[in-house]
Formats: C-alpha cells, sequence, structure tokens
C-alpha cells in the first residue's frame, strides 16, 4: 500500500516513464519482416538458386496454365480461323466469340491473352534489371538467365504484336511509367524484339541447360541459344527481313548444334518428349493432367465432344486441304475421329496422350525444326530461290508420305504452296494458321468465306482482338483496336 | 470512515454468515456473550424473541435479537459508549417491543430496514429511500460520510455524490464509500450511478448517510458498453445502440451478427446464403471506401475477432462485402452465450479505437454470472428451415415450345444433342426441381444448458450449447455446433482487487455440398429425366452412344464440402483499485480460430463414360487465426467543480497470427479414400500459403466530464502503430470531441415544455482510420508459382507477389455526429434522431492498374474523397401499460446517402469510367434499356448518341447509372405481453434496387437454349415482325447470346425494384404461472415459439431480394419450438 501511495504521489512521473518505454518499444513492435512464405525481392536475385527460379517461375507458369495463357493459342488460334469447330453445346462466351469472330471489349474476359501475357513480361523486365544490377551472381548464371529473361520478353512481344496490332512497350518494371502507356508502333514493337532476341542469342549457353542455368542436360525444356535463332527466323519472317530469316533458319537446319538437332524420322514421334526436332518445349508440371494440355483437350473421347473439357473438333475447312494420302491426315496419325451420334468428329492427333494420369512421354512443343524448314523455303522463295525453297517444301512433304511438289515453280505458285504446307503441317499449333493468314494478308478473303460457316460475318477489323474494356479504363492513353 | 474504522477496531467480533446472507449488510454477533444468559431457539430464526437478563451490555441484547431472527444491526460504535446497561425481560415479544424496551431512556432510537436495524441517536427522519445514523457530532464545519450501494448492499463504487447547487462533490471509493467536508446543514445530496435511479437527500447534521440506490427501469438508464466502459444513453454522448441478449435469443439465427438485421439504425446488413456459416456482409453508416476494408472493428469481451476468415474453400458459403473469403468468423460464436451487441457507430465511440474503427465497431459481451443462488437454466429448441420463396418457371408445355420456337427461329433443325425435345427425353414428364432440389426441410435442434450463480465476491457462470442443422437439399448434410462457455469473477475481500475470465470454446463440424443446387433447381429443364434408375441407381439417362445426356444433380452432391473449425475466444480483465480515485487495469485476450476443411470430388460426380479419363481429387485446407492482446489502463474518477470527471489512459498491444495452407491431393485409387491426404498419388500446394504476422499498437485515452447530468464533454484521442505500413507512416493520431447537453436538466425547461421528460442535444467531431488492406504491401516480394505439382526441371519456381508501395498511410475518416434524444410521458416515448456526415479521404485502396503493370492493382493512398451522410431515426414507445399488459413499439429508419465528393484526375485515373464526382460511389454504369426490335426480335439499348443498337458499347454506351445502395431501410418491432404472455412481431423493410431473374439465367445463354428452363417471366417475348415486347425472341443457337449477356448489364436488368417488407420474426412465448412453477419445483418455465424470415412482400423477380442472388440458395424461413427451464 504504501509503495503504490508514493506511486500515485509520482503518477506523473511514473505516467512519463511508461509512456517513454512504451514510445520506444511500440516502434519496434509494429515493424515487422517479410513472411516466411516469400523471399523479398531485394535479395532474390542475390545467389544464382533464387534467380534462376525466377525463370524457372515463368516457363512454370506457361506450362502449367491454358485458358487465357499462350500456350491455348493452339485452340483459340483454331477458332478464330479456319482450323477448327466449336461444339454446339458450347456455352462458354469467349469461346463463341472467338469463334464467330464477334468478339467484344468484355467477352473475352478470362480468355485474354492481354494479361497474362503482360504478367510475363513484367516479370522478365524485373529479372533483367535485378540481374543486370546483382554483383554476386556466377557470371554463367548471370549470362544465361540473362539471356533468358530477353528471350522470354521477345517471346511474348512477338505474339502481343501479331494478336493485337500496336501494343505498349513496357520495357521496365517501373509500374508509374507503365501504369500510362501509350500503343507503340509495331515497327517499334518489333525492332524490340529483334534488340532483344539478338541479345538473348549472344547470352544464351548453345547447350540446353538445367534449372540452376549452367549443368548441360538433354531435357529442352530451357531456351538455349538455338531457341532464341528460332525465335529470330520467325521474327525476321514475319517482319520481311528475308535474307536474315533464311540466314537464322539456315543455322539452325545446318548448324552444328552440341544436341541432335534434325527432323523426327516420322509423324508419330516428334512431339514426344524431348524429340530430335526439338528447339524448345515446356515440361508439364500439372498431375492433371501429367502430359500436354493440348492432348488433354484435343482428344475427344468416345462418347463425342463436352462443353467442358472437350469443347473443339476439326473443321472441314482444315480436312478439305489436305492432299490424298497425306500421312498428316490419314492413317491416325496426326489426326484421329470418334463417332458421337451419328457425326463424325475428327480431332487434332498431334499430342496422343488424353489420359490425365499417365505416365509422362509428351511434353508441349513450342518451337520445332521442321518449322524452321518452311522459314527457310519461304524466305527462300521471297528472295526468289525457288529452287532451294522447294527442296525445303520436300522435306516436309516428304515425311508427310507425300510427293514431291510438282507445281509452277514461279514464286507466287511456290509461296502459295509454302503458305497451305504450314497450313497442314502446323495446324493447332500456337495459333500458325490465324497468324499467317494476318501476315500474308490472305485473311479476309480466307476468312470471308470461312466466318459464315462459322455463324458469323466477317469484319475487317476482326483480325485483331480487342482489348479489354478494363483495361482500356485502367490506362487511359489507351486506344481500342478499331472495330470494338 | 469511521464506519470502517468500528469494524476495524473489533477485529473477531464479526463473524461473517452464509455469503448470501453477507451482503446484507454488516453483521453483529455475539458481543459480550459471557454477560449474557440468552434462552433462544438457537435453530431457526423466529420473530418473537425471548430475553431475559440482569445490568447487561445493550450490545448483548442486540446480540440476541440477531440471533434469534437473523436480523442484523448496523451502528457506530461511538453511538454505545454512553448507554447504560440494561435490566429486562420479555417473552415472546416482537422486535419492535424488544428494542423499545432496550432502548428506553438511552437516548436511542431505531428503525428497522430490510433485514437491518439501524441503532441511531434522537429521532431520525426516515426516509423511503435512504437513512441515516447520528454520528457523534462535530459541531460547525460538517463532515459528512456516508456509502452508496445497489438493493442487495453491494457497494457502488464510483457513484458520484455531490451537493446540489453548490461546487462540492465526490465519487464512491470501492467499498461505495464517501466523505464529503464542509458541508453546509441543510444542503440537499445528489447521489447518481450510471443505471441506476438517481436519488436526493436532504442532509440532516453531519449523520452518515446510507444510500440504496434502486436499479432504474427507465430504458434511458440502462447500462450502456461503450470503448473501454459502460454508460447509459441518458449519458452517452456517442451514437450507439445496444441489441441486448434476450433480443437475440427471441431469433433462431446461428450467427449472432444476423440478429441484429433491421434493428439498429444505420447498420445494413445482408445474408449471402441460407448455408450455415454463410458470409455475411456488415455495413456501418454507408460505404467509406471506394476499394479497401469496409468492415467494422469485432470486439468480444474486448478482445478484437478477426471480421475475415483466411482464404478458404467454402466457395458455396457465399462473400460479405468486398471481403475475397467465403463464411463468416461470426458463425463460430455462440448466439446463446451473448449478453448484448453493441453498434458504436460516430466519431465519439469509435476514435478511441483509432485506426481500427473508421467503419464502426461491433462490442459483443457475452454472459456472466450473477449472485445469488446456483440456478440451472436449461433450453431446448427444435425446428424446420424451409426456401420461402419461390420463382415462377416454365412448364413442361411452355418450356418445349419454347426449345421448339428458338429452334426454328434460328431456322434450324432439332439436332441430335437436343435431347430434351428429340424423343430422348420424355416430353411428357414434368419435374418441379425447385421442389426437388431445395424444397427439402432443413432441421434446427438446438440445446443449452447454464449453470450460474455466485456470491458477492465471487460468481461464475458455466454454459453448454449444441446445435445442429441440416439443409434443404436431398443428401446427408449438416452443420454440428458445440460451445462450452464460461465466466468467473472474483472481487477481493476488501473490494479493491478484480478479476474477470471468460472463455468460450466452439466446435464446429460443417458438411455441406459443394456445390449449390439452387441453380441446378432453377435452371433444370422441366422434362429433364429422372434422377435414379428403377434399380435405385443414379440415372445418366444415356444417349444411343453411351453419352450421358445431362449432368445428374444428385451426382453434384457427391463434391462434398466439410469444415471443421474449432474457435476459441478467452478474455480476462484485472483491475486494482490503487486509490480511491485511481483504478489500475488490464485486459487481455486470445482467441485462437482453427478450421480444417476437405473438398472432395470423386469419380462418382463425373458422368459414367468420363470416368477413365478422369481423375478424383481432394483439396484440403489448414487455417489458423490467432490473436492477443494486452491493454493496461488508467481510470481516474473525481468531482471537480461539481461535475464528474472521469478519465482514462490506456495503452494496446496486438499481435495476429494466420497461417493457411492449401494442398491438392489427386489420383485416390478409391474414392473412400479421398479425405485422407497421403493416399494421393500427389501431392501439391494449390494456392500461396498464407503467413501473415500483423502486429499493432496505440496510446489511448479519454477525458469525459459531466457537469451535474447536464453538460457532458469527452474527448477521446489515440495514437496508433500499424505492421501493414512502410516504416515512415507506421504512426498516426486519431481523436474525436465530444458534447452532450440535457436541456430538460434545465429548470426553466421544465416550466416551458414540461411533456417532455428527457432532452439531450449531441454533436460529435472526430477522425477515425482504416488500415484494413493486406498485410505486407509496402514489401515487394516473391512468392512460388502456385498450382504446380511437378517442379518445372526439379526446381520450385518464383513470382513476383504484387507491386509494392512503401509509402503507404491510414485512410482518415472525420465523422462529423449530430443527434436529438426525446423522452415524452416520463420516458414511455423516446425518440433519437441522428444526423451524420463521415468523409473518407486519404482512401487507402487497392488501386486499379492496366496489366501492363504486371499486376491488376497496387494498394496505395489516394486522394479521393467519399462522403456518407445519413438520417437515423429510433422511436421505442411503450403504447400501453396496463396492469396486465403492456405493449410496446420500436421503429427505426435509416436514410443513407453516400457520394464522391472530389477524385483528382479522376478523368486520367483508372477509375474515370467507374465513378462520377458528386455521385455514389456504388454506381454500375449500364446500358440504357429501350425494349426490342419489333423487326429483328433483338433487345435495343441506347447508344452514346441516344440511338437503338442491338450491340452497344461497353467503353461508350454504358450511359445509364444504377445505384446499388439502399435508399431506406429500416425495421419495425411490437412486443405485447399479457400476464404469461410474450407477443414479438418484427418487421424489417428495404427500399433499394437490384438484378433481376426477369431475364433468365445471368449468362450469354439466350432462352431457348438446350436444358435450360426460364422463368415465366420470360413468356410473352417477341414472335413475329411487328411484334412490341420487352423481351427478344427465342434462339438455341449463340445468335443473341450478346444480347443476352448484355441486357443483364442494362438499367433494365440491374435497376428492378428489390425492395421488400419481411416479417423477419415472431417470437411468443407462455411464462409459466407461479403457482405452477411451486408445484413443479421450477424457478421458471417458459414454452416458446419462433419464426424467422417467416413472409417477404416484394415485387422482385427471383429467389429473394434480400441475397439479391438466383443461383445461390437464400435465407431459410425457420420456425422453432422450445422450451425454457430455470431450475
Amino acid at each position: 500500500m504504501q509503495f503504490l501511495l508514493r506511486l500515485y504521489l509520482s503518477k506523473r512521473t511514473v505516467i512519463f516513464i511508461i509512456t517513454l518505454v512504451f514510445c520506444w518499444g511500440c516502434k519496434k513492435f509494429v515493424t515487422v519482416t517479410a513472411p516466411a512464405t516469400s523471399i523479398n525481392s531485394s535479395n532474390v536475385y542475390t545467389t544464382d538458386a533464387t534467380a534462376a527460379s525466377v525463370l524457372t517461375g515463368i516457363y512454370a507458369n506457361l506450362s502449367n496454365n491454358f485458358s487465357g495463357f499462350l500456350p491455348s493459342m493452339s485452340l483459340v488460334g483454331g477458332l478464330s480461323a479456319d482450323e477448327l469447330t466449336l461444339y454446339s453445346a458450347s456455352t462458354n462466351p469467349a469461346y463463341i466469340g472467338y469463334y464467330t469472330n464477334a468478339l467484344t471489349n468484355i467477352n473475352t474476359s478470362g480468355y485474354d491473352f492481354w494479361t497474362t501475357t503482360y504478367s510475363l513480361i513484367y516479370t522478365a523486365d524485373a529479372a533483367i534489371e535485378g540481374l543486370q544490377a546483382s554483383t554476386s551472381l556466377t557470371p554463367s548464371v548471370k549470362q544465361q538467365l540473362l539471356g533468358e529473361a530477353f528471350f522470354v520478353r521477345a517471346f511474348c512481344y512477338f505474339y502481343l504484336v501479331n494478336l493485337y496490332g500496336d501494343v505498349p512497350l513496357a520495357v521496365t518494371s517501373d509500374y508509374k511509367v507503365n501504369a500510362s502507356l501509350p500503343r507503340t508502333p509495331k515497327v517499334q514493337v518489333w525492332q524490340q524484339i529483334v534488340n532483344d532476341i539478338k541479345n538473348a542469342g549472344s547470352l544464351l549457353n548453345k547447350n540446353f541447360v538445367y534449372s540452376d542455368a549452367m549443368t548441360i542436360i538433354s531435357e529442352r525444356t530451357r531456351p538455349n541459344k538455338w531457341a532464341a535463332l528460332a525465335l529470330a527466323a520467325r521474327a525476321y519472317l514475319y517482319t520481311g527481313d528475308w535474307q536474315d530469316a533464311e540466314l537464322a533458319s539456315d543455322s539452325l537446319i545446318n548448324g552444328i548444334a552440341p544436341f541432335p538437332l534434325q527432323l523426327a524420322p516420322n509423324l508419330d514421334s516428334i512431339f514426344l518428349m524431348n524429340s530430335s526436332e526439338a528447339i524448345w518445349q515446356l515440361q508439364p508440371v500439372s498431375s492433371n493432367p501429367t502430359n500436354t494440355q493440348d492432348g488433354y483437350v484435343f482428344i475427344i473421347p468416345a462418347t463425342g465432344p463436352n462443353n467442358n473439357r472437350n469443347p473443339v473438333y476439326l473443321s472441314n475447312d482444315l480436312l478439305s486441304s489436305f492432299e490424298p494420302n497425306d500421312l498428316r491426315r490419314y492413317g491416325g496419325h496426326w489426326v484421329d475421329s470418334t463417332i458421337g451420334g451419328t457425326t463424325t468428329y475428327f480431332y487434332p492427333y498431334k499430342y496422343k496422350v488424353n489420359d490425365p494420369s499417365a505416365t509422362v512421354s509428351e511434353y508441349e512443343m513450342v518451337l520445332r525444326l521442321g518449322e524452321q524448314y518452311l522459314i527457310r523455303a519461304e524466305a527462300r522463295a521471297q528472295q526468289g530461290n525457288t529452287t532451294g525453297a522447294i527442296d525445303d517444301l520436300n522435306s516436309i512433304r516428304t515425311r508427310a508420305g507425300l510427293p514431291n511438289y510438282a507445281g509452277a515453280n514461279d514464286q507466287a505458285s511456290v509461296l502459295a504452296a509454302i503458305l497451305h504446307e504450314r497450313q497442314v503441317e502446323l495446324f493447332t499449333e500456337w495459333g500458325n494458321r490465324w497468324l499467317d493468314l494476318k501476315r500474308t494478308g490472305n485473311i479476309d478473303a480466307v476468312m470471308t468465306a470461312a466466318c459464315p460457316r462459322k455463324g458469323g460475318v466477317w469484319n475487317v477489323n476482326s483480325q485483331l482482338y480487342p482489348i479489354l474494356l478494363t483495361e482500356l479504363q485502367r490506362d487511359y492513353k489507351l486506344v481500342q483496336n478499331q472495330g470494338y | 470512515m469511521r464506519i470502517y474504522a468500528f469494524v476495524g477496531a473489533a477485529p473477531g467480533l464479526l463473524k461473517t454468515r452464509p455469503p448470501q446472507r453477507l451482503k446484507k449488510t454488516i453483521r453483529l454477533t455475539a458481543l459480550l456473550v459471557a454477560f449474557a444468559c440468552i434462552q433462544a431457539s438457537a435453530l431457526a430464526y423466529s420473530q418473537t424473541i425471548n430475553f431475559s437478563g440482569t445490568n447487561v451490555p445493550l450490545q448483548t441484547v442486540f446480540a440476541a435479537i440477531e440471533k434469534q431472527t437473523g436480523l442484523s444491526f448496523f451502528f457506530n460504535a461511538s453511538l454505545l459508549k454512553d448507554a447504560k446497561p440494561v435490566t429486562m425481560e420479555v417473552k415472546n415479544a416482537s422486535v419492535e417491543e424488544t428494542m423499545k424496551v432496550a432502548l428506553e431512556g438511552q437516548g436511542l432510537e431505531f428503525y428497522q430496514s430490510g433485514k437491518t436495524i439501524f441503532i441511531v441517536k434522537g429521532k431520525p427522519k426516515v426516509s423511503v429511500e435512504s437513512s441515516r445514523l447520528t454520528l457523534n457530532a462535530g459541531n460547525d464545519g460538517l463532515s459528512l460520510k456516508g456509502r452508496v450501494t445497489d438493493e442487495q448492499g453491494l457497494p457502488l463504487a464510483g457513484a458520484s455524490v455531490y451537493i446540489k447547487g453548490g461546487s462540492k462533490g465526490t465519487v464512491t471509493d470501492e467499498r461505495g464509500m464517501f466523505e464529503l467536508k464542509g458541508v453546509s446543514s441543510g444542503a440537499v445530496l445528489v447521489v447518481t450511478y450510471a443505471g441506476y435511479k438517481g436519488q436526493q437527500i436532504a442532509v440532516n447534521g453531519n449523520e452518515p448517510v446510507q444510500v440504496k440506490l434502486a436499479l432504474s427501469n427507465d430504458q434511458l438508464d440502462a447500462p450502456q458498453v461503450i470503448a473501454y466502459g459502460n454508460t447509459t444513453q441518458r449519458l452517452a454522448t456517442g451514437n450507439t445502440t445496444t441489441i441486448k441478449g434476450e433480443d437475440i435469443a427471441k431469433q433462431p439465427v446461428a450467427n449472432p451478427i444476423l440478429a441484429l438485421e433491421g434493428r439498429v439504425p444505420g447498420l445494413f446488413i445482408t445474408q449471402s446464403t441460407g448455408f450455415a456459416g454463410s458470409a455475411v456482409a456488415v455495413l456501418i453508416e454507408g460505404r467509406n471506401s471506394v476499394a479497401s476494408g469496409t468492415q467494422p472493428l469485432y470486439l468480444v469481451d474486448g478482445v478484437p475477432y478477426p471480421s475475415d476468415l483466411l482464404p478458404n474453400l467454402g466457395g458455396i458459403l457465399g462473400h460479405g462485402l468486398g471481403n475475397q473469403t467465403s463464411g463468416s468468423p461470426f458463425s463460430f460464436l455462440n448466439p446463446a452465450d451473448i449478453e448484448s451487441i453493441s453498434v458504436l457507430k460516430d466519431a465519439d465511440a469509435t476514435a478511441i479505437y483509432g485506426s481500427r474503427a473508421a467503419n464502426g465497431a461491433i462490442l459483443i459481451v457475452t454472459r456472466k454470472g450473477k449472485a445469488g443462488v446456483t440456478r440451472v437454466d436449461l433450453n431446448a429448441q427444435e425446428g424446420v428451415g424451409e426456401v420461402a420463396r419461390r420463382v415462377d418457371l416454365l412448364n413442361t408445355q411452355q418450356y418445349v415450345q419454347m426449345r421448339r420456337q428458338a429452334i426454328a427461329n434460328d431456322i434450324n433443325v432439332v439436332g441430335p444433342t437436343d435431347y430434351d425435345i428429340n424423343g430422348l427425353w420424355d416430353t411428357n414428364r414434368y419435374t418441379d426441381w425447385q421442389k426437388k432440389l431445395i424444397g427439402g426441410h432443413a432441421q434446427y435442434s438446438t440445446f443449452n444448458g447454464t449453470v450460474s450463480g455466485g456470491t458477492a465476491n465471487t460468481q461464475f457462470l458455466i454454459g453448454g450449447t449444441f446445435h445442429r442443422e441440416t439443409t434443404v437439399f436431398p443428401g446427408d448434410f449438416s452443420d454440428g455446433k458445440g460451445t462450452l462457455h464460461f465466466s468467473i469473477n472474483n472481487v477481493s475481500g476488501n473490494q479493491k482487487f478484480r478479476i474477470q475470465l471468460v472463455g468460450s470454446y466452439q466446435l464446429d463440424d460443417n458438411h455441406l455440398p459443394a456445390n449449390d443446387l439452387t441453380v441446378q433447381a432453377l435452371q433444370l429443364a422441366p422434362d429433364a429425366p429422372a434422377l435414379y434408375n428403377s434399380d435405385g441407381s443414379l440415372n445418366w439417362a444415356p444417349d444411343a452412344n453411351g453419352s450421358s445426356s445431362w449432368t445428374n444433380p444428385l451426382a453434384m452432391n457427391y463434391t462434398v464440402y466439410h469444415n471443421k473449425t474449432t474457435s476459441l475466444t478467452s478474455g480476462g480483465l484485472l483491475s486494482y483499485q490503487l486509490l480511491p480515485v485511481l483504478e489500475l487495469r488490464a485486459n487481455l485476450g486470445y482467441t485462437n480460430l482453427q478450421s480444417n476443411e476437405t473438398y472432395i470430388q470423386p469419380l462418382l460426380s463425373t458422368q459414367p463414360e468420363l470416368r477413365a479419363t478422369s481423375i478424383n481429387g481432394a483439396i484440403f485446407g489448414y487455417n489458423n487465426i490467432n490473436s492477443w492482446i494486452v491493454e493496461p489502463q488508467l481510470t481516474f474518477k473525481k468531482i471537480f467543480w461539481r461535475g464528474k470527471l472521469e478519465a482514462l489512459a490506456g495503452y494496446t498491444l496486438q499481435q495476429r497470427n494466420s497461417k493457411g495452407d492449401q494442398l491438392v491431393g489427386i489420383g485416390y485409387s478409391s474414392d473412400a479414400q479421398l479425405t485422407d491426404v497421403s493416399s494421393a498419388a500427389v501431392i501439391f500446394p494449390s494456392t500461396p500459403s498464407t503467413a501473415i504476422v500483423y502486429k499493432y499498437s496505440a496510446f489511448f485515452g479519454r477525458i469525459n466530464y459531466n457537469w451535474q447530468d447536464k453538460y457532458i464533454l469527452d474527448i477521446t484521442g489515440r495514437r496508433d502503430g500499424s505492421s501493414r505500413f512502410g516504416a515512415a507512416n507506421q504512426f498516426q493520431n486519431f481523436g474525436a470531441v465530444a458534447g452532450a447537453w440535457i436541456f430538460s436538466s434545465e429548470p426553466i425547461f421544465h416550466r416551458i415544455l414540461s411533456f417532455i421528460s428527457f432532452g439531450k442535444l449531441r454533436a460529435s467531431y472526430g477522425t477515425t482510420g482504416n488500415d484494413q488492406i493486406s498485410d505486407y504491401q509496402f514489401l515487394s516480394t516473391y512468392t512460388a508459382v502456385p498450382n504446380v505439382s511437378v517442379a518445372y526441371q526439379g526446381a520450385t519456381g518464383l513470382g513476383p507477389n504484387g507491386l509494392a508501395n512503401p509509402y503507404l498511410q491510414w485512410e482518415l475518416t472525420k465523422k462529423l455526429q449530430f443527434g436529438l434524444d426525446l423522452g415524452f410521458a416520463k420516458d414511455r416515448v423516446l425518440l433519437h434522431i441522428n444526423y451524420n456526415r463521415n468523409r473518407s479521404s486519404n482512401e487507402l485502396l487497392s488501386y486499379a492498374l492496366p496489366s501492363l503493370t504486371g499486376f491488376q492493382s497496387i494498394t496505395r493512398n489516394f486522394p479521393a474523397t467519399v462522403q456518407n451522410t445519413g438520417w437515423e431515426f429510433s422511436l421505442v414507445s411503450t403504447n400501453i401499460r396496463v396492469r396486465d399488459f403492456t405493449w410496446q413499439t420500436s421503429l427505426n429508419l435509416t436514410l443513407p446517402k453516400n457520394k464522391l465528393l472530389s477524385f483528382p484526375n479522376l478523368a486520367t485515373s483508372s477509375y474515370a469510367d467507374n465513378y462520377i464526382i458528386g455521385k455514389p460511389i456504388t454506381i454500375f454504369k449500364s446500358y440504357h434499356f429501350l425494349g426490342v426490335d419489333p423487326a429483328t426480335g433483338k433487345y435495343v439499348f441506347s447508344d452514346s448518341h441516344g440511338n437503338g443498337t442491338s450491340t452497344p458499347n461497353a467503353s461508350t454506351d454504358m450511359i445509364t447509372m444504377v445505384n446499388g445502395y439502399p435508399d431506406y431501410y429500416g425495421g419495425l418491432d411490437n412486443s405485447f405481453s399479457y400476464k404469461g404472455f410474450q407477443l414479438d412481431v418484427f418487421f424489417q423493410f428495404v427500399k433499394e434496387k437490384g438484378l433481376t431473374y426477369r431475364f433468365g439465367p445471368l449468362d450469354a445463354r439466350t432462352p431457348g437454349t438446350f436444358g435450360l428452363n426460364e422463368p415465366a417471366a420470360i413468356l410473352g417475348n417477341w414472335q413475329k415482325p411487328g411484334d412490341v415486347s420487352s423481351l427478344q425472341r427465342y434462339s438455341a443457337n449463340r445468335s443473341l447470346s450478346i444480347q443476352n449477356s448484355d441486357v443483364q448489364l442494362s438499367d433494365a436488368a440491374r435497376a428492378a425494384d428489390a425492395s421488400f417488407v419481411r416479417l423477419k420474426n415472431v417470437s411468443i412465448s407462455w411464462t409459466i404461472p407461479a403457482g405452477w412453477q411451486k408445484k413443479l419445483h421450477i424457478q421458471n418455465g417458459q414454452i416458446y415459439l419462433q419464426g424467422q424470415n417467416l413472409l417477404t412482400i416484394t415485387k422482385y423477380i427471383g429467389l429473394d431480394p434480400e441475397s439479391l442472388s438466383s443461383s445461390t440458395l437464400p435465407p431459410l424461413r425457420i420456425f422453432t419450438a422450445g422450451i425454457r427451464v430455470g431450475l
């Protein structure tokens, strides 16, 4: 009691002291460190392992996701073009929109490539900045990872510029800059793509490396110098730089890679994991399905298509464009069928596993040598070397069980033959058909005829996808594509 | 302190009686027993006295009387100093007779009050309310002492005692004692204590005063819980509404927050679904924040309780307003354990909670034990719940006709997959799917037992509750809860040290289907096949090819959500009276919410033909939120200048740890093992794990000055620190000032407006904050790429987690509030009017960013200002109060208004298209619906130029606004009691707009689509060119899907009238008459009937205007019957 009384007498002093003690303590108390579930951005690029994990994360992301991510271009691009038919019972508004070429600025929601691709670009931008600033990484690791980051950025912009036309060029991770970017003219975007690929090509390892970014392995699941070359060949082809396109594809076809790189001997072995034709594949990271999303979605069960998992099958437009005896069409190599009710549904059968829990035998093919033959063919033809072009064309035709090209060898005929070959060789692969139609200027002619068969009416503006309304609302400098 | 000194001077002479008698008064036992010969029956107390003694001290006589009658004596020792010994003999005499004989010629008098006999000097004035004893007279400058107790004689500490019209005053100490010096004789003493009737006592000499205050039955004096303390409606300066436990008990709800619906002005509550554990949206005085938290602060017995659960798997339970997780944490609190819930609204009431209470605060107080004999209360309640409203859907004939017409409109023919009309399904078949799938009865059972009691010093309460409810779905689903609640209170013998411990532990076991069959109930074709085959197996109605023609809704029931949650809330309160004016207190608390969830998807739920190529799996969720709080406080009470000053200073340390993991297991060899993680072939995390530490500390204080219950000033302040902000901005000051003028206390007022029995004007202004953003937003972090079950190249991928903002600050809400409280006819009618204006600025929000930035948003402060204004009215009236009959009405009404005051650079911000300055932040920009084009049969909307178009553009043609905010809402309660009968009828009403089901399912599917039934409201649509209708033509293909989506975005669908009047609650009870109770040997018996959501009057098309959903189970109509027995 005595003590407490004295305490009261000196109450003010005591309160003052308590206040001081707490004030000193509370600042410390409310400071928290990063949660156990994460790594601080300031130290993620300080060790080889965590820095490599950021790039690995990008590939895992691409591999794991389908709808709304670039890998679903095989389906969406096919629907937009004349490759696939949408099952009549499908209620998916985005699929309906893509299929009937009647997209709006809201119905692609959830199936829109813009959002997910810019998200990958941000990661690549942040990685480029973080890696460049880092001083503690093993030089070879830093070099490889930087190369991968440039490669990923180029890869992403390649699809964005093709799908949306002029797109904002975000090359920094600073949101204050990126939040109000206007569109950048296509030419500049292509320039950026080419620059990034060149950078990547000079930095990347010649070999396939493991997730530590240095151990050489046989798994073709991480981009290397050859992947950069393959993407470069594509970019040059798309920009009409025929000479460089030929050069790039030539070095892939004739170059001396430190691993076997040649056309797979038969159609059924191309899409297997680590096939000799693969330049870059994505390793599946899911357990359902354990193999590729393509096989899971495209291969229609005995009961026919369904609204959820298997909503598409091959269109008559595509089926009828195969030449007789084309092994890609006949013989159950790349096209197979199922009879649902009274209808026979043909479906893509490049990937052959649709059992969601089967042992992994197929990887998602991103870049393959077959395409490079057709790139070189086209580049050669454009430069007047139709003989060389026909040689390359025949390399592909031979494997498909077809006789050598016997048509006219004027430039226009050969180019037309190459485009046709691309249609039947690269169908349902990453939207190649949709992009080819656009870059060659054939799209209006082809789609004006094809679109009504899909239940729509072709509009010249439909060749570019719309930007989602929410994106336009959030970036006031962003302008919508024509017609939306 | 003289009386106390007396007791102290004769230690050992006072012996304590059994506790329940001790509390009556101080008792004098046998004093100088040795000199007395006593003849008394020692066993039983009697009203007559036998005594015989010669020259015995007076005390001996008193002792004998005490022993024989059980009465107690109360007097000052010095009084008997000069008393003469007495010689007397009485036989079978009354107390009065005996005392008269004993005191004859002593100059002493006596009087009896209850079981106490007071001995006084001279000729005392005896008042009903108070009594005094003569003290040895101080001749000049009276020193007045006394004691204030409640009617049971328990001391009232902190009661204010002052001289009327003068400046002297004091407060009672922990024993209820007070001392006033320099009191003039003839002064009038005013004694008040919150919750009790005040008393005025004329001072008569310096006799010690014994004041017993009676509990006030005036509503204005009912105790009201406020932040860190108590007050009454009469003296409150803030805007607080309290709902008592008895009103909660009248409602058969499993989530106590739902019991507040419609009953509190300024509080808007919506229940998301009709499932046990459903999410509840709570909004106090409007939506302050554009895009961050709008949750109030919740405190259970002073301990913060989480307002949101962690990310979980219970999607079926729905989301509350603005929160991203499913379900409600309040379903883990037991309504039966709640004493009261107080809703704190204005700055005065909430500023002391600082940054956590921008959206108001809700204080939940659990039940505590009360002194008295140990009593046992039992309550059993049984009931049923059902879906109260149905949507009028097409019958088979109408459906088939619609389908055929749709296919004809498309210039098509019936195809092989048009199972409903191509002959596979029987078009003569009709199933009322609403009846079949959501037409069942949910069973409600509640059993509750409470044991409580205690002595004056120690009270306890132990309660146990079991509650179980099933669903309206076919199948075996239920939610079972068991709760144990306890409280212990103790006060030390010297009344200085108090300790309170409260705790509740609940186990909740909720089994629900993972899919809400309500969607199927509304959308399945009426000619869809039977659920079962003749052999009892599920019917998949396969076509010729073996392909299932439908998804049997009962197969969806195999996908089961199971949540097992244990919830612990506990709190301790320690206090020590350092000095009569100073008390040291500490609030301690710990809560722990632990949930284990499983979500299983067996192969059985898949169509048989797809099973071979499908995988079964399960998701496992483990969440834990635990938090602790320590709040030391000092309170100070003293009378200054005729007014009572109360000051409070305190400190808060709070920490919350949240931990959550979700694992997916797939590839089981058997469906039977799905609930076992280790039986899965592959296990991987499905979402990033949660690991959050939230820390919070603050200083707070309050000064309350009450000048003679006339002028009251209240000042509160707090300095807060939160771990959610960057180092530079962790701390912020908040404060409020409030004043009240009880003008009815002014003498002049009574002369002018005597019919007004109470009148108070209130005003408050202050600031509160909001820190409801995600944690760690100031840190830029990388986490593992989620949902990866096979590591890419054997390594975990990392990805950036979001954009960081190290400059985050508090959101500030400035609240201004005026109030007028009036009482008429002796407070039989009470009217409360409030006007509030809350302005939130420096908006802390998840600021939307274009995807170009890599993310959808960044958390940042934003200089927008949102204003919420509102009028709140509340009227409580005792209409009739005659001998056996009482009729009470209470009505509340809220008129809210929300407005975006300013938004710098709105036009170039991400929100340019979402908000308009001067308009509410709850607007939806919408298409303006024009009708159906008579030529094409397509919906037509107005474009930005006012021309009609069937393909409006979302970026330019959303030209109308729909306000998603209610215009007004409130409730009306009528309560009747006649003898043992009690009837309560409560109506809730809301005037608002909402999304209607008139245009069919809210998606791109057009009426006429295969397998999709429609509301009957779509009949009368466009049929042929020239038709004028508001509904477009049927179509089975996709040609009209854009228009069908657009109509859902138009004012026609969004701005449908969703106003409703709902008979929310009816409760009838009958208390068994006292005579019967005696015969049955019970203390109390009651039989009752209760009903919830009984009747809804609305023009709304859809299942329920409250949840505004036609794809989730609406809140159920519930009937229960129960019995309460007190032993």
